[in-house]
């Protein structure tokens, strides 16, 4: 390689860091501005030009959001629905996919294809009916109503499948001459081979349950009852344009999410996009 | 072991899946079609089976046309530009440089952030007065509220939000094309932009089709950033109201559960539709390994 040529790879090097940290910032902004918002004053974050920064960082919108909207019980409700939607669809999911991989059972092909079948339809077809159904069983308003209809998952079945068709049989024969029955080799043997993609599952599942808005917003209403999307949903028309305080909301909703994020960040990335990779 | 007991095994463990998805998602997938056919009164206590009565009114109703083409619209503008600037980031970051990992992690952070919690940022971020936007353009365009902008501002939420996620699919399929090829081209003397466009695009079509089709499915069910940065009495409704965003409006605001329904199963036609030409098409391209 001659000397013109890598200085043209140091130019065009710069050029490519340029465009990123330009688009970087952007991406970043609302952050920033969630956060400095949150600590102004309502006359500060209202001002015409903008004021980019306060004059003192001011938490009290913190202190207001959290007790005039029932914060405490979002957060419960969120993490609360959250778990069930994570814990139950990984040990459901994976016995079930773990069976359609590896066991040749009679109706084996016709139960899959029903549990696949629901991922074509999009999620508000199914919202009506449930509701009627929650209805008559004296759910809506509930916290159960939150999370009942989610403990299984049609997605992270066909996942977990896809992984378990990849495992080589050697394992399992040996594991069957010993005398172990299918759910023996699932969980001792199946289980730890497929670690990465249940961490993407869990993963998956905790995002799509913390984030999710219109399911909560259809079913509850009551403030104890509702998860911090659909309580963000009613302090935006409690608070109107008080800004810091829905700064600080929205900051105090996303900052669990965005820790899990920042420690586990090659999990989450790996996971997520290896996830939908096989899907 | 016998096949009997294997099979009652077998049985055992998909039971649990293959009951809840029938009882949660099956049978209410049948009863929202069916649920068009009928008209409710009394809060559903009495229901009248009306044919296709529903659907009539839907298709004489402008909303609903204007409902369908704003989703429409949506689709069109949020999809290519997903999709172009996700390759382009990832053609960048692909290219070896330094940081690719913190990159890839602030690209990131908008997924992992509550739609809700965005939306209100970015209400902010576009107030006309004191909006930071405004602001730095050195405009005065009231992008929520004005009917010719209020769109482009859900799409640019949208994409803000959405290219993390898919420029790093497109990084796992830029990562997967052999890098002889490249070195090949690298010796006939190929230019940048051609070895993209002769070797990498055309490998990175299965890619390229699968990120498009899923994209498509989730824009045309666009609800919570309407919801949330348009509200209900913003004069821009009417211009960016999406088919869910009438079915909830429908269903939870006027009760009216059956024409509710048939926004729904239009939806529902709309995504079957696109579903079936992923398989078609995956099928001709993907290759798997």
């Amino acid at each position: 390689m001659n000397g013109s040529e890598t200085l043209s790879n140091k130019k065009t090097n710069i050029v490519i860091h340029a465009v990123l940290i330009a688009t970087s910032v952007v991406m970043i902004v609302p952050f920033i501005w969630m956060l400095l918002t949150s600590v102004k004053t309502p006359m500060e974050a209202t001002q015409i030009p903008v004021k980019i920064f306060p004059d003192v960082l001011r938490w009290g919108s913190y202190t207001e959001a959290f007790v005039q909207s029932s914060f405490k019980y979002y957060y419960f409700n969120t993490a609360f629905s959250a778990l069930m939607k994570t814990v139950f669809p990984i040990i459901f999911s994976s016995m079930a996919a773990f069976a359609f991989a590896r066991i040749r059972f009679p109706g084996r092909g016709i139960c899959f294809f029903v549990i696949i079948s629901v991922m074509m339809v999009p999620n508000p077809v199914f919202y009506t009916p449930q509701y009627l159904m929650m209805s008559k069983l004296g759910l809506v308003n509930t916290v159960t109503a939150l999370w009942i209809a989610a403990l299984i998952s049609p997605f992270a079945t066909f996942l977990l499948r896809q992984f378990f068709l990849g495992i080589s049989k050697e394992l399992e024969e040996a594991a069957i001459l010993d005398g172990c029955n299918p759910f023996q080799i699932y969980w001792h043997i199946m289980l730890p081979l497929v670690k990465s993609a249940l961490v993407a599952v869990v993963i998956i599942q905790m995002l799509w349950a913390w984030n999710e808005l219109q399911w909560p917003l259809i079913i509850n209403s009551s403030p104890e009852k509702l998860t911090l999307s659909a309580g963000l949903a009613t302090l935006v028309s409690k608070f109107a344009t008080n800004y810091p305080v829905l700064m600080a909301g929205a900051f105090m909703a996303v900052i669990p999410m965005i820790l899990l994020f920042f420690v586990f960040q090659k999990r989450f990335i790996e996971g997520v996009a290896f996830s939908a990779h096989k899907g | 072991m016998n096949s009997r007991s294997r099979n009652m095994w077998a049985y055992f463990m998909v039971a649990p899946t293959l009951i809840g998805t029938l009882v949660f998602w099956s049978w209410p997938a049948f009863y929202s079609i069916y649920l068009g056919f009928l008209k409710s009164e009394n809060f559903g206590l009495v229901n009248h089976w009306v044919g296709f009565d529903n659907y009539q009114k839907l298709f004489k109703d402008e909303e609903f046309w204007q409902n369908l083409k704003n989703t429409l619209k949506y689709m069109v503008l949020f999809v290519p530009s997903t999709i172009v600037l996700s390759t382009f980031f990832a053609v960048l970051l692909n290219a070896k440089i330094k940081g690719q990992s913190a990159y890839r992690v602030i690209f990131f952070l908008p997924q992992v952030t509550m739609p809700a919690a965005a939306a209100m940022v970015w209400v902010v971020l576009f107030a006309q007065d004191y909006g930071l936007l405004n602001h730095v353009l050195g405009t005065r365009v009231s992008w929520l509220s004005d009917p010719r902008f209020a769109m482009y501002s859900v799409v640019l939420v949208g994409v803000w939000a959405a290219i993390g996620f898919n420029m790093l699919l497109i990084l796992a399929g830029l990562q997967g094309i052999p890098k002889t090829l490249y070195e090949a081209a690298e010796i006939d003397g190929a230019v940048r932009f051609n070895k993209f466009r002769y070797i990498t695009l055309p490998l990175l079509t299965p890619t390229l089709f699968f990120t498009t089709v899923v994209l498509m499915i989730g824009a045309s069910q666009i609800f919570d950033s309407i919801y949330l940065l348009i509200g209900k009495t913003n004069v821009a409704l009417p211009s960016v109201r999406s088919l869910v965003y009438a079915y909830y409006q429908n269903s939870f605001v006027y009760y009216d559960q059956n024409y509710g329904a048939v926004i729904v199963n239009i939806l529902l036609f709309i995504n079957l539709i696109l579903t079936g030409l992923q398989f078609l098409f995956q099928k001709k391209w993907v290759v798997y390994d």
